[in-house]
């Protein structure tokens, strides 16, 4: 007798189905994916100031923009320090933006961040850049 | 082998599939790519897709609450159709006096819109004391008629004989139903649970006017609410109808062999 002409036993009927590994595989995700959030939404924004030379710049503001319902509005802002680096640690929301201005150095771009949920820690990967200073 | 070529039903049948799953397509394709519906020309293939406006659905409202509140709705919905409907589909398979005037009223019934009974549904409702709760917001929906007589049509095709056996063998009319009539109504039952999870998950008007806490409120309610935030967003509403979605596809394809199975495989195991 062919093994597979053999009845399979019935533990593996009710757990090897389409009705339960569906669910199970969908469950283990949503299990996983939540476990990585909850290690990873400390509200940590990051990152660099540069002037247009590519030198950091020290002592410039630092803006946290949060989106509440229409409009973009300032959170909480910062001062770089003596590398221009800058970081927040209270940032609640997945849709920021963050700006850098310094007296006679100039202003960046609002940059725009996306996050995948809420407080997810987040590092800019490309600096804030200040221009038109004159 | 057959007579005639097959490829030209083939190709009716992906052109039928082809118009059917375009607008599903085009509802995914502009859920994470934002771009407006207007555009011109359209874009086939998403540009610089990503899963943002999900997030944002899921931030502008309570999701996971509105979402377990239709879950636990549509449960409800699906047990109480499939129990009393087949009760209502076995009962009308026998023969009592005033049957006809029964099966009448039944269809008459139909005719009758749901807006029109809401005021008498709400005051039972409210006497019950099940406003603003599950069991509230299931009730009107524990019976359909057309769900009735898809059961009434599937016990009808079971063999009298059958019936009769069953009695002899001592059986009473609640084992029948149960032991007998089901196992041979799978189909009947597919169709139940299906049409039963769809009208529940998709209602709007009963739940609007029978909960009064945002707690309550289930998935069509938070898509309006959704609406009345962010009435701008293209990308954003045609996710939340993705993730609105998703439940009743996922349901289906996971039913759809029991959904076609006939009466025969059922009485083989019957």
């Amino acid at each position: 007798m062919n093994e597979e002409d053999l009845p399979r036993p019935k533990w593996k009927r009710w757990l090897l189905n389409r009705f339960v590994l569906v669910p199970a595989v969908l469950v283990s995700v949503t299990v996983g994916w939540n476990l990585f959030v909850v290690t990873h939404d400390h509200g940590i924004v990051g990152g660099r100031v540069l002037d247009s030379t590519g030198a950091p710049v020290e002592g410039a503001e630092v803006k946290l923009w949060v989106f509440n319902f229409a409009t973009f509005v300032v959170k909480a802002s910062t001062t770089t320090g003596a590398d221009g680096s800058f970081e927040f640690r209270n940032n609640p929301s997945h849709n920021i933006q963050v700006s850098a201005e310094k007296p006679g150095k100039g202003r960046s771009a609002r940059v725009p961040i996306r996050l995948y949920f809420a407080a997810e820690d987040f590092v800019l990967k490309e600096p804030l850049r200040l221009t038109d200073g004159s | 082998m057959g007579k005639y070529p097959r490829w030209p039903i083939h190709l009716a049948l992906i052109a039928a599939c082809f118009v059917m799953l375009v607008p599903f397509y085009w509802v995914l394709k502009t859920s994470v790519s934002g771009e407006n519906i207007f555009s011109y020309p359209p874009s086939v293939i998403p540009r610089d897709p990503n899963p943002f406006y999900y997030v944002d659905v899921w931030y502008a409202i309570p999701f996971a609450r509105f979402f377990f509140n239709s879950v636990v709705v549509s449960a409800i919905t699906i047990t109480a159709n499939v129990v009393l409907n087949a009760m209502a589909g076995y009962a009308l398979t026998q023969t009592f006096r005033g049957k006809r005037v029964v099966l009448m009223l039944f269809l008459s019934c139909m005719m009758i819109p749901f807006q029109t009974t809401i005021i008498p549904a709400y005051l039972i409702t409210g006497k019950l004391g099940l406003l603003d709760s599950y069991l509230g917001l299931a009730l009107p929906m524990f019976s359909t008629i057309i769900c009735i007589f898809v059961f009434k049509a599937s016990f009808d095709a079971v063999p009298r004989s059958l019936i009769d056996a069953a009695k002899i063998d001592g059986l009473s009319e609640w084992k029948i139903i149960w032991m007998v009539m089901i196992p041979l109504a799978k189909s009947a039952m597919a169709t139940n649970v299906i049409l039963s999870f769809i009208w529940s998950w998709n209602n709007f008007m009963w739940p609007l006017i029978a909960t009064r806490s945002a707690d309550m409120q289930t998935l069509p309610l938070g898509l309006a609410r959704f609406l009345s935030y962010q009435e701008d967003s293209t990308g954003a509403l045609y996710a939340f109808c993705i993730m609105v979605l998703a439940p009743g596809i996922l349901l289906f394809l996971l039913a759809q062999k029991e959904f076609v199975q006939g009466l025969t495989s059922g009485a083989a195991k019957g």
